[in-house]
Parts: C-alpha cells; sequence; structure tokens
C-alpha cells in the first residue's frame, strides 16, 4: 500500500514536472514569436515603404519566416543533433544495416513540438497580410511552392552540414552558423546588399522561401521564378543526397 | 587579498589557455554575430526615404557600426558554464579553489575580449571600406564615459547570467528562463531597434530598467547621440543596477552553495 502510494505520488508529480515543463516551453515559444514580430512595428512605424516592401508586405515575409522556422526547428533540428550524434559514437553503423534508406531513416527519428508554437503563429501572419494584399488563388499557389522549394533546398543544406561531421568532429558552431545567416530571411530581400542577397539564396537558401512568396503574394511572381525555385532546391537536394552517398562510400564505420 | 593578488598571474594563465583551446569556436561564434549588421541594412532601408527622429544613412551605420563593438566587448558566456557546471557537478572541484568560481570564469571572459577584437577586426575594416562616412572619432571625455559604461555594460551581463545561470542550483530551467531574457534584452537594449525609433512611452519605461544599460548606453555615448553632459540620469541608473546586481549575486551564490551541499555533491 505504501509503494502504490508512493509511485502515484512519483508519477503525479512527474506528469505535473512535465506540465510545468510543457507550458513554460509554450509561454516563451509565444514570447519570442511575439519578440520576432516586433521590430516590424517599430521599423513601419518609421517608415512607410522600406526597400520598396509594405507593411504588409514584409509581414508575409515575417510569417513565412516563422513557418520555415517551426518547421526546421520541430522536425529537422532534432533530427540533425541526433544524426551528428549517431555519427560520432558509431550507432549509425545500426542505422545503415537497417533495410531503410538510412537518410530517410535519420531524418524522421524525433520532432520537438515545442518549436511548433511558430507555426501557428507564422501562418496567422501570412493568412493576414494575404488578405490585406488581395492575393488571388494563382498567387497563394505560387507561393504554396517556393515555400515547398525553399523549405526542401533548406533541408539540404541542414544535411550537407551533417555530411561535414563524417571529417570533423564539432559541427555544433557550423549549425549554429547557418541558422545565425538564415535568420537574415526575416527582412524582406529588397534591404540587403546584392552579395548578402547572393549569399542567402545560393548558400543558405532562406530567401527562396521567405522573401520570394511573398513578393509571389503580392503578385509578384513569373514562371521564370517559379523555375528559379525550383532549380535551387533540386541543386540542394540533390547536391545533398550526392555529398551524403559519397561520405557513406568512404564511411569506415566506427571501427575502421 | 594578498593571496588573491599572488594568485592572479597563475589563475590569468590557466583562464587565457582555456580561452586559447576554444579559439575557433569563438571565432565562428563572433562571425555569426551579424545581426547588427542585417539590422543596419534594415534601418538603412529605413531612413533612405528621409532621415528618421535626426538618423540618416551614415547614423545609422555608425550606431550599428558601434552595436557590433559594444556587444563583442560585453561578450559573456557565463550562463552556459555555469549551469553546466553546477547540474554536472563538476563544480565540486571549482569550489577546491580558494578563489571564488565566478572569479576565473570573469577572468577568462576578460581575457577573451582582445581575441574577440581580432577576429571582429577584418569585419570592421571590410565595413568602413564599404561605409567610409562612418568613421568618426569620438572626443577624450566621450571615450572615457564610453569605457565606464562598456566596463559597466559588461558587469551587468555577467551578473544577470550569474543570476539566471544559479538557479540551476534549484531548478532545470535557466537556459529557458534566459531564452526569456533574451527575448527582451533583443528588444529593449538597442540592440535591434536604436532606442531613438522606440515610442515615447516605451523609451520612458526602458528607462528604469537594465537592457538600456547593458548595451545602448555605451553605444549612445560612443557615437555622441546621448552628450556626455546630459548622461548623467543614465549612468546613474547604471550604477544602481550593478550595485544591485552584485548584493543579488553575492546573497544568490550564497543561498545556492548551501543547497549545493544539502544536496550531496
Amino acid at each position: 500500500m505504501l509503494v502504490v502510494g508512493a509511485l502515484a505520488r512519483l508519477s503525479v508529480s512527474t506528469a505535473l514536472a512535465y506540465r510545468a515543463d510543457v507550458a513554460f516551453d509554450l509561454g516563451s515559444g509565444v514570447l519570442k514569436a511575439l519578440g520576432r514580430v516586433a521590430p516590424l512595428f517599430a521599423i513601419f512605424g518609421a517608415a512607410e515603404v522600406v526597400g520598396g516592401w509594405t507593411f504588409d508586405g514584409a509581414m508575409a515575409v515575417m510569417g513565412l519566416f516563422l513557418v520555415v522556422m517551426g518547421i526546421q526547428g520541430a522536425f529537422v533540428e532534432p533530427n540533425l543533433g541526433a544524426a551528428v550524434e549517431g555519427i560520432r559514437s558509431g550507432t549509425l553503423d545500426l542505422w545503415l544495416m537497417l533495410p531503410v534508406d538510412a537518410q530517410l531513416l535519420v531524418s524522421a527519428r524525433r520532432v520537438a513540438p515545442g518549436a511548433l508554437v511558430d507555426l501557428p503563429v507564422g501562418v496567422a501572419m501570412v493568412a493576414m497580410s494575404a488578405v490585406a494584399m488581395g492575393s488571388g488563388v494563382g498567387d497563394v499557389l505560387a507561393a504554396t511552392w517556393l515555400l515547398a522549394c525553399g523549405t526542401a533546398a533548406l533541408y539540404g543544406v541542414w544535411w550537407l552540414a551533417i555530411c561535414t561531421s563524417f571529417v570533423f568532429v564539432r559541427v555544433d558552431n557550423l549549425r549554429f552558423l547557418i541558422w545565425s545567416i538564415a535568420d537574415g530571411g526575416r527582412w524582406p530581400s529588397d534591404v540587403f546588399h546584392p552579395a548578402a542577397r547572393v549569399l542567402l539564396t545560393w548558400v543558405v537558401p532562406i530567401l527562396v522561401a521567405t522573401s520570394w512568396p511573398a513578393a509571389a503574394l503580392a503578385g509578384d511572381w513569373t514562371l521564370g521564378t517559379l523555375g528559379a525555385g525550383g532549380v535551387v532546391a533540386v541543386l540542394f537536394l540533390g547536391g545533398s543526397r550526392w555529398v551524403w552517398l559519397r561520405s557513406l562510400a568512404s564511411y569506415t564505420s566506427a571501427g575502421g | 587579498m594578498n593571496r588573491f593578488a599572488r594568485a592572479l598571474p597563475d589563475l590569468a594563465r590557466v583562464a587565457f589557455a582555456g580561452v586559447v583551446t576554444y579559439r575557433a569556436e569563438m571565432a565562428i561564434w563572433i562571425l555569426a554575430t551579424t545581426l547588427p549588421l542585417v539590422m543596419l541594412a534594415v534601418w538603412d532601408a529605413v531612413v533612405a526615404e528621409g532621415p528618421v527622429a535626426g538618423f540618416d544613412g551614415s547614423g545609422v551605420a555608425r550606431y550599428f557600426f558601434a552595436t557590433l563593438i559594444v556587444r563583442q566587448l560585453t561578450g559573456v558566456w557565463l550562463l552556459w558554464e555555469l549551469s553546466q557546471e553546477i547540474r554536472s557537478g563538476s563544480l565540486s572541484i571549482k569550489l577546491l579553489r580558494p578563489q571564488n568560481p565566478l572569479l576565473y570564469h570573469a577572468l577568462q571572459m576578460l581575457l577573451a575580449l582582445p581575441l574577440r577584437l581580432v577576429v571582429l577586426a577584418p569585419i570592421l575594416v571590410v565595413f568602413a571600406a564599404l561605409r567610409p562616412e562612418l568613421v568618426w572619432w569620438a572626443s577624450p571625455a566621450q571615450w572615457g564615459l564610453f569605457l565606464v559604461t562598456t566596463a559597466l555594460a559588461w558587469w551587468i551581463t555577467f551578473g544577470v547570467q550569474a543570476l539566471i545561470g544559479m538557479v540551476s542550483f534549484w531548478a532545470d530551467k535557466a537556459d529557458g528562463l534566459f531564452g526569456v531574457w533574451f527575448t527582451f534584452w533583443m528588444l529593449a537594449s538597442g540592440y535591434m531597434i536604436p532606442f531613438a525609433f522606440l515610442p515615447e512611452v516605451a523609451r520612458d519605461a526602458l528607462f528604469w530598467l537594465p537592457f538600456r544599460a547593458t548595451l545602448a548606453l555605451p553605444i549612445e555615448v560612443w557615437t555622441g547621440t546621448l552628450p556626455v553632459a546630459d548622461a548623467g540620469p543614465d549612468v546613474a541608473v547604471q550604477l544602481v543596477w550593478s550595485l544591485g546586481l552584485a548584493l543579488a549575486v553575492a546573497a544568490m551564490w550564497r543561498r545556492g552553495l548551501a543547497r549545493y551541499g544539502a544536496f550531496g555533491a
């Protein structure tokens, strides 16, 4: 009877601890999302048009950025950590022996629900600005396509970062560097120096997932833009796949 | 005190060796501090149509140029070190030394400053070449007050991280708490939004909070948007926070250690 009572107390307190944890994560997640949006109001309080972008356009960029960060943070980033750890500790050997593609396996191991807070906030912002800008069905479809391309290309970048852990031990810092560069994607592309724009399109292709779809929502898209988005996605996805296979080919397992 | 003075050179040598060991990591962390450059691009686009709140293109450039430097000068990573040491128990070994572990961390973070500036130098050179109008020269009084306010800003940053890090004595939430602090800090310290661009209400409220003292104050003194003669109230607030944090850190450290000992560690 004593044991049952103790166990019950323990499980309740564990659940409570987790509930407090979840509440804290959700609360701070909402705060962080709001903190990301707040500068937008300060900036458009000072000027009507910034770099040729209206408030609605910039709001769409910010919303798309939150969507991308939510997806990356919840589905990609935790798996990256696991994959790097797996390569370093040798667990990768086990994954490689399973009859499933290792890249798929490693990419879909973990989910961090806390990061998902960004997603609804971002979607709401994008929806609001799309209504304000009077986007048509075609515009929305074009934006969705570009967002998909950009997200896929970013996944490719993270995956390339993982592949470097076959060679280097510490890639946490590289991931951190990519995150901090990607952070520029929350602002409309036209505020940046052309060189920075190239960096944010062809090295860390965040603009393809934020500024490009936002422009598309405002009706500013052509078949050329849609094609370019596809090219970026194919390049990064294909490139990362190729590097992954090459790395595996020269991988001598934990023992070798 | 005498014993401490004798130990200082050796402590400093050990601390500096620790900094040098992780030089590559530190270089990446410094290079990743690109936000002032991004904010420069954004605010530059804002003032492109015409000056806002007395800021034109070169004013904005100077502000964020100074931000980049002050951010490095006040760079502190105590929170992660401290909460890691407390949680893993490696603090116990440090406690065996006759000096307070916080002192060792403070030394290490101060000795990293030259390295930080060396890594930052190429960025500053490129920046100055792209925007020559941002090269300005402050008066001796500005320099003097800039150095004092920067030192206090460093101390406040250190103190806040010490306080939040010491939460690890009681709960496993130090990182999350710091995330919340950092979110407010980004908005309220002048890091992303110069105070001149904030609404009057926000500026008045933030005057009393510690955020401004950690970054905006030295920047404004150095770039001259806050004349030295008018800086008195700001510096007074900064001093009060510095002192208050010193007392709070000392008190919490004592209570935290008592708790840590009771823990069986």
